[in-house]
């Protein structure tokens, strides 16, 4: 093949690797002892695996140029993708399928998909934890994007309109305090919360016991919540129920309680 | 004859006991023994033992060395509760000696600055498998005993959570399962090592066990134990009557109280007893267990709280773990918390310098190579510092 052939035309569309026609000297295949890999003459591994011959970057321009004339131009101010976030925080999936065939339809194409990051929407602490608690699943914690894929109706459009009314459904509903909410126990928490707790209680029980111990009755439990160690425990408490155990939150803790109890 | 003198003095200053292992492989022990004859004061273990004996002189310079315990008093402190391995090396080495560790340095200086008025403060010795927590634990128990402390400990949590032949319904409280066996055994136990204490405690209210027998108000704790062995049916309640007595006298400054409990993370954890018709039973109602649990509180003063954790014998948790809110759960870290987290480590180079010198000169390791600085560096790759692995791999040499 000449080296300032077009490729493009050699493959205009996918199709099964010609060895014949392409000029790469390609080897597939597991080697016998003290052997290589099989030359790509006749091998049945290079037609039976998917290959993008057809899609070489020369081809893609090409198809960018002639798609060039049905696009309207990018607008000039949104030149960041802050700005975009900030002006267009919901984005739409949705996908179009065109195949040769008898009917133009295809069923894969109502699918729509609706991502949104949460730190866009206007939610409070309480409204926060109740919807990711009823989104449940398509909720992702590390980008903080709620996504939410629709299909149950039978047109994109119907998809997509149904999707904008779970998101506004989920906002409204967040933001609202149903009665049984104060029921919500321990177990049912996210993270852990110092006051009212377990730890609270034996740490104050303890301090008490050590005041009495010294004579020292005047102190009150507000008193010593006030304390500059309680503060320090608690928040070396919370750590390590949070994060988990590790060798900095529990050396930190080891410390703050030597510091309450008065330990050398 | 000054010279004859000079040149035994000039030997034995070159086969000293850093260097005379390196002597060839032909015959250590022979050596050792030709050795011990000429150099019989200067002892060949300085390196790796020290002659302080008192717990409570321990400091920071004898870290990595070994101190001897007396074997009488490993039959009174410790009828249970060494682990099996040591106890083996013990046999084969006839002398107990343990390494003086930092976390056991770290937990006798706290010790011995407790203040007995103040409620109990719990520390927990957490770390990987083999790191030495448990003989940590006896460093600890020895040196209390020593300074005349009760003695309360449970060699392992995890025995009374499982495999249990004979649960009886316990007479005291309907709800919860009695285990005559290991309460019988650790009375036995508990009474080889606190013999002195037993006759001077007394019991402060009456209990009474069935129609027939009760213990009056004032009688000795000795005679609690005493019908807690003879009657095994009521051993379990012995046992919760010893414990309570002991929680409510402790607080008078009558004597001090170790709790020593190895193992903790098993009062709450899942068992694997069941009753008769298969549904598991929860560790609370365990009547055992249950007493444990209150013990473990710090709601009395007089003394202190030692444990460990432990995976090895722990039901239903995974091998690597080892920290502690992994091993006690949500349950137990609430309520062992506040406590003091000690971390108990692989060898440090000094120490594991000091193991090596210690199994040599018991000449425990055979191999001609294990006295070289390549030996001992396979060694520390092999072992990874870690002391119960360096003791198996120790073994095969």
């Amino acid at each position: 093949m000449a080296v300032d052939q077009d490729w493009p035309s050699v493959y205009p569309v996918a199709a099964p690797f010609k060895p014949s026609a392409v000029p790469l000297p390609v080897r597939m295949g597991y080697p016998v002892k003290m052997g290589v890999p099989m030359a790509k003459e006749g091998n049945l591994e290079l037609l039976k695996i998917p290959n993008f011959l057809h899609l070489t970057p020369v081809a893609i321009k090409k198809h960018c140029e002639a798609l060039k004339d049905f696009c309207t131009e990018w607008p000039a101010a949104l030149d960041s993708d802050e700005k975009c976030e900030k002006h267009f925080p919901i984005e739409i999936d949705t996908a179009d399928y065109v195949s040769a065939g008898p009917s133009i339809r295809n069923p894969k194409a109502r699918v729509v998909t609706l991502r949104v990051k949460l730190s866009s929407l206007n939610l409070d602490d309480h409204a926060k934890k109740k919807l990711i608690k009823l989104v449940g699943e398509r909720y992702c914690k590390t980008t903080d994007v709620l996504t939410i894929k629709t299909d149950r109706c039978p047109l994109k459009r119907q998809n997509y309109d149904y999707a904008m009314y779970l998101l506004t459904v989920l906002y409204h509903e967040s933001w609202k305090t149903e009665d049984w909410e104060k029921n919500k126990t321990e177990a049912d928490m996210e993270e852990y919360i110092w006051t009212n707790s377990s730890s609270e209680k034996n740490i104050l029980e303890t301090l008490l016991q050590i005041k009495a111990a010294e004579k020292n009755l005047e102190v009150t439990k507000e008193e010593l919540l006030g304390t500059k160690e309680i503060e320090d425990y608690k928040k070396c408490v919370v750590s390590l129920k949070n994060e988990g155990d590790s060798e900095n939150t529990l050396s930190q803790y080891k410390d703050s309680v030597k510091r309450l109890l008065n330990l050398t | 004859m000054l010279k004859g003198v000079t040149r035994l003095v000039s030997r034995v200053h070159k086969l000293d006991p850093g260097h005379f292992l390196r002597l060839g492989t032909q015959a250590p022990q022979s050596l050792a023994a030709h050795l011990d004859n000429q150099v019989s004061f200067e002892s060949p273990r300085a390196i790796s033992c020290t002659s302080e004996n008192d717990p409570a002189k321990h400091e920071e310079k004898h870290e990595g060395q070994h101190y001897n315990l007396p074997l009488q008093d490993m039959k009174t402190i410790f009828p249970h509760g060494l682990p099996p391995r040591y106890a083996m090396q013990m046999k084969t080495f006839n002398e107990a000696c343990l390494m003086v560790r930092k976390p056991a340095l770290e937990l006798l200086h706290y010790l011995k600055n407790t203040n007995f008025a103040h409620p109990a403060v719990r520390y927990v010795l957490y770390g990987e498998k083999g790191t030495g927590k448990t003989l940590s634990l006896c460093h600890i128990i020895h040196f209390c005993a020593k300074q005349d402390w009760l003695i309360l400990h449970i060699p392992d949590a995890h025995l009374w959570v499982k495999d249990c032949r004979d649960l009886l319904q316990s007479s005291y409280n309907k709800q919860r399962f009695d285990q005559p066996l290991e309460a019988s055994v650790w009375l036995k136990n508990f009474k080889t090592t606190n013999e002195r204490f037993l006759n001077q405690i007394k019991i402060q209210e009456k209990y009474v066990w069935n129609k027939r027998e009760s213990i009056e108000k004032g009688s000795s704790l000795g005679e609690v134990v005493e019908q807690g062995i003879t009657r095994v049916r009521n051993a379990t309640d012995a046992v919760g009557i010893v414990l309570k007595e002991l929680k409510r006298q402790s607080s008078l400054g009558i004597f001090h109280l170790l709790v020593a409990v190895d193992g903790v993370n098993a009062l709450w954890g899942r068992t694997t007893l069941k009753r008769e018709d298969k549904s598991p039973i929860a560790a609370e109602e365990l009547a055992l267990i249950h007493n444990l649990r209150k013990m473990v509180k710090n709601d009395w003063n007089g003394g202190a709280i030692v444990m460990t954790l432990s995976q090895t014998g722990s039901l239903f948790k995974p091998r690597k773990a080892y920290l502690p809110q992994e091993l006690l759960g949500k349950e137990g870290f609430d309520a062992l918390d506040p406590f003091i987290p000690i971390l108990v480590g692989n060898y440090n180079p000094k120490e594991f310098e000091s193991c090596i010198q210690y199994y040599l000169e018991n000449s425990w390791l055979q191999h001609e190579k294990a006295h070289t600085e390549e030996g001992k560096k396979e060694l520390l790759f092999l072992s990874n510092g870690n002391p119960g692995q360096l003791e198996r791999l120790c073994a095969y040499l």
